[in-house]
């Protein structure tokens, strides 16, 4: 295994590429009772028009999700015991870009990351269970349904986006779950759980020699065919919304408002979108945050609440920035909000701000790194798009005003802006 | 050697050192696993509908500004500047108590570079908020309180949202109806109209004059420090004898017929609640056994509820149960269609029935009492779970070590787990439905 230290944290991390192609990296930390590991792959629920070996494929939305929750289950029964026996939490989940099957234990941690390993790389679906799993799957997105936080938020991204597929929900619908079986879930696995195509990551208090042979010596004995040649396909996206402002009706007792920005120009990868990641975060705190004169301005006046936020989100092929809370008056808050993006496009931001914005990022990251799942999840994620974590603050304090102030000039523009809305019947 | 056993003892114990700072109890946990430190106040209250508003809303209003920081711009400010302190105050409630916290945490200057005194500044931030708020001409600041009135009426209000949140709210009403319990910690809007800056204020010096305080402490710290800080930032008013213990009432109604209560939203998928009295709490010697009843039953997902509601029926999504053990209630939840209500309730009830059979198998004990362990085990890895463990001992009475708890739920036996389900009462069914049909 190689190593990376790195000093300013006090880490020190082992990785190396088995020759199957997975990617494992190690972060043992002393003192901690428990071990966190979580195995991804790179497929999401964006990926359901992909190409195999120079065949097209576009599979029914929400499959990615579906795959996920199957996989547990094996032809001897659950996968769910094991773990269970041997005392671990355990937990999968499906983002738009990844999947990810995780356990977390403070004893027998060789024998979980056994089972990890073993029932992500075994794959058994049946045809009852697939459609028994159907009634599961709806009433999860029935849940979701009525979750205000996520009808406004995936409300924003259906307005926002045109055609790329960020724009549906991840569960898929009831209807397009309807057409999923067991030949279809085996083509996307076959496709997408490919080592090359994965990433392991552990962390915690584990002896970092013995885990390390235990991972190669499981992944040595396994037979995998040759990577297939994966080829997404993605629709085309132009940088105006798709529909300036959505609305709908769930009972809650303010109304919910999310501003988004889609971002225009994509394809970073590396340390480019992370600074673009962070520059966009450091602009949107001086502008919206707790001690921005607008945020202290509108709680006082009653216009924003203690829910009120922003949050940044970028990959290779898409980002956008989402700013809003609960708001008891949505349309005022909307012109508020767009009185503040006129004054800092021509009056652009203020560098007292600015550093103390910083200094804030700096402080919350090193926080983030007591979490071990929150260092196993972020790893990961980023390395999907060549990003260090490590790199984090070494990068923030690279970054200058000059250069969030254009950033959020490009990125803030109301061509680029959409509304979405929540409120009672 | 014998620091070096002393460690070992310390990385599988919470073992808190106690700090002699008058007028409040003070809990330390010197330990070099995070990077930050953290810090938690917590000011006991009887939870009643007399005060609970008060509370909440003093809650809020302490949050927002202090005499060194009239202006809540330069408070955020200030935290920002401490490399963003993570800082809070709130309400929430054990039992039939209601606590006010006041929660910091800063990162550990060890690895921030130059810098030093981040955790004074902390404690001395904390003294602020506690024992040195904006004060005018004596009061609190009429715009400051009015402002945070919305606020907390926007908080009550917007429970609704979370529909999970908003069942449990309205099954616990039902359930505990007449007893402590049934207040919410925020307190209700009604109630809140009734307070102005004065008499806040007034209920203000009140509590911090007669309540208990705890403090506790985790992180890279030493007691000298500690102590130093506290006796210099935070200057409680003079007390009455020390830490007058707040008188609990612990009320505990024997269930004489099942109450079903329903409820009806615009909601796509129905919210199911039963709720049981268990007639354990936390400090009872069969607090370990309802432990290991309600792993077996609902709180993990190779129990009994996720199972049968979930994997065999294909009813829900989730279905869970939860334990309030300061109270004793013992909380079943599940989403579900609300065409499904009978199916999922006499699902439920049979799961409850086989517990008091005895029917459970080996393999369900063992699941369980390793998945506990390792659930407590992991509290070692949180600051704030440490705190939180520490201090549900604290408060019910009954201190216990976590090794010795790990070490009774390794010898609970099924039988003792049916004696368990003897006590379990269903009190209350609850179902928040759509408003098709019925």
């Amino acid at each position: 295994m190689k190593t990376v230290t790195f000093d300013q944290v006090n880490e020190t991390l082992y990785y190396e590429t088995l020759p199957n192609g997975l990617s494992v990296f190690l972060l043992p930390k002393e003192g901690f009772s428990k071990t966190y590991a979580v195995f991804t792959t790179r497929y999401g629920s964006n990926d359901s028009h992909f190409k195999l070996n120079g065949k097209e494929i576009r599979v029914p939305d929400g499959i990615a999700h579906f795959l996920e929750h199957k996989l547990f289950e094996k032809e001897q029964g659950d996968v769910a015991a094991e773990f269970s026996r041997n005392g671990a939490s355990y937990n999968a989940f499906t983002t738009f870009n990844r999947t990810a099957y995780l356990f977390s234990s403070t004893d027998k941690v060789e024998e979980n990351l056994k089972i990890l390993l073993d029932f992500v790389q075994e794959p058994y679906f049946s045809g009852p269970s697939v459609e028994r799993e159907k009634g599961i799957i709806g009433q999860e997105i029935q849940m979701y349904d009525d979750n205000p936080d996520w009808k406004v938020y995936t409300n924003l991204l259906q307005a926002m986006y045109q055609e790329y597929p960020v724009r549906l929900q991840i569960a898929g619908t009831i209807e397009s779950i309807s057409n999923i079986d067991k030949d279809l879930l085996y083509s996307c696995y076959e496709t997408f759980y490919h080592p090359s195509n994965m990433i392991l990551f552990v962390v915690g208090g584990f002896d970092q020699e013995s885990i390390t042979r235990l991972i190669k010596d499981n992944q040595a004995a396994k037979d995998f065919s040759q990577a297939p040649e994966i080829e997404r396909v993605f629709p085309d996206e132009i940088a105006q919304v798709s529909k300036k402002q959505i609305e709908a009706t769930l009972s809650v007792g303010i109304p919910k408002l999310y501003i988004g920005f889609k971002e225009a120009v994509n394809g970073l990868t590396g340390e480019a979108l992370l600074k673009r990641e962070l520059s966009t975060k450091l602009g949107l705190d001086v502008l919206f945050g707790t001690s921005s004169p607008f945020y202290q301005k509108h709680y006082d006046s009653g216009l924003v609440t203690e829910g009120f936020g922003f949050d940044y989100s970028n990959e290779h092929d898409y980002g956008y920035s989402i700013i809003g809370g609960d708001a008891p008056d949505p349309e005022r808050l909307v012109e508020e909000v767009k009185q503040v993006l006129k004054m800092a496009s021509e009056e652009g931001l203020d560098e007292e701000a600015f550093q103390r914005q910083k200094r804030k990022s700096i402080g919350l990251y090193m926080r983030s790194l007591n979490s071990i799942e929150f260092i196993a999840n972020q790893f990961t994620s980023y390395k999907f798009n060549d990003i260090d974590l490590f790199d984090v603050v070494p990068t923030l304090e690279k970054i200058t005003l000059e250069e969030v102030t254009e950033r959020m000039k490009e990125h803030l523009r109301e061509v680029q802006m959409a509304v979405s809305i929540v409120r009672s019947p | 050697m014998k620091g070096d056993d002393q460690m070992a003892i310390q990385e599988h114990e919470i073992s808190f050192i106690p700090i002699e700072v008058p007028g409040m109890n003070v809990h330390m946990l010197p330990t070099q696993k995070f990077k930050t430190i953290t810090i938690m106040v917590q000011i006991e209250q009887v939870l009643s509908k007399e005060v609970a508003t008060k509370t909440a809303l003093l809650s809020l209003v302490l949050k927002r500004a202090t005499a060194r920081f009239p202006e809540p711009q330069k408070l955020s400010e200030h935290l920002d500047h401490l490399y963003g302190a993570i800082f809070d105050v709130d309400v929430s409630k054990k039992g039939e108590r209601q606590l006010l916290q006041i929660y910091m945490e800063v990162a550990n200057e060890r690895y921030l570079h130059n810098e030093s005194s981040l955790v004074e500044s902390a404690v001395q931030f904390v003294g602020d908020v506690m024992t040195r708020p904006l004060l005018v001409d004596g009061v609190f600041s009429t715009e400051i309180v009015e402002s945070e009135k919305k606020s907390l009426q926007q908080r009550i209000e917007s429970i609704i949202n979370d529909k999970m949140r908003y069942a449990n709210q309205r099954i616990t009403e039902e359930m505990c109806k007449g007893e402590p319990y049934a207040v919410s910690p925020y307190g209700d809007v009604e109630d809140l109209q009734q307070i102005d800056a004065a008499s806040l204020t007034e209920y203000y010096h009140t509590l911090l004059r007669e309540n208990p305080i705890h403090l506790f402490i985790v992180g890279d710290v030493e007691a000298s420090n500690v102590k130093e800080w506290i006796t210099a930032h935070i200057n409680l008013p003079e007390r009455q004898p020390a830490a007058i213990p707040v008188t609990m009432q612990h009320t505990e109604e024997a269930v004489s017929e099942v109450k079903e209560v329903i409820d009806q939203l615009d909601v796509a998928q129905a919210k199911l609640n039963m709720g049981c009295r268990t007639h354990i709490t936390y400090k009872d010697p069969e607090y370990p056994a309802l432990l290991v009843y309600n792993g077996i039953l609902g709180s993990f997902p190779h129990s009994k509820l996720f199972l049968n509601v979930r994997e065999k029926a294909s009813l829900a999504y989730y279905a869970v149960s939860r334990l309030e053990s300061h109270k004793g209630i013992l909380m079943m939840m599940s989403g579900i269609d609300s065409s499904n209500y009978e199916k999922a309730v006499t699902i439920i009830k049979e799961q409850m029935e086989l517990m008091k059979k005895g029917t459970i198998s080996e393999e369900e004990m063992s699941m369980t009492k390793a998945t506990l362990y390792n659930q407590y085990k992991e509290l070692l890895d949180s600051g704030r779970m440490m705190i939180e463990f520490a201090f549900n001992g604290i408060v019910s009475g009954n201190p216990r070590k976590l090794q010795d708890l790990l070490k009774e739920i390794s010898e609970i036996t099924i039988k003792d787990v049916q004696q368990v389900s003897e006590k379990v009462q269903l009190d209350t069914i609850y179902l928040l439905r759509d408003k098709k049909g019925v």
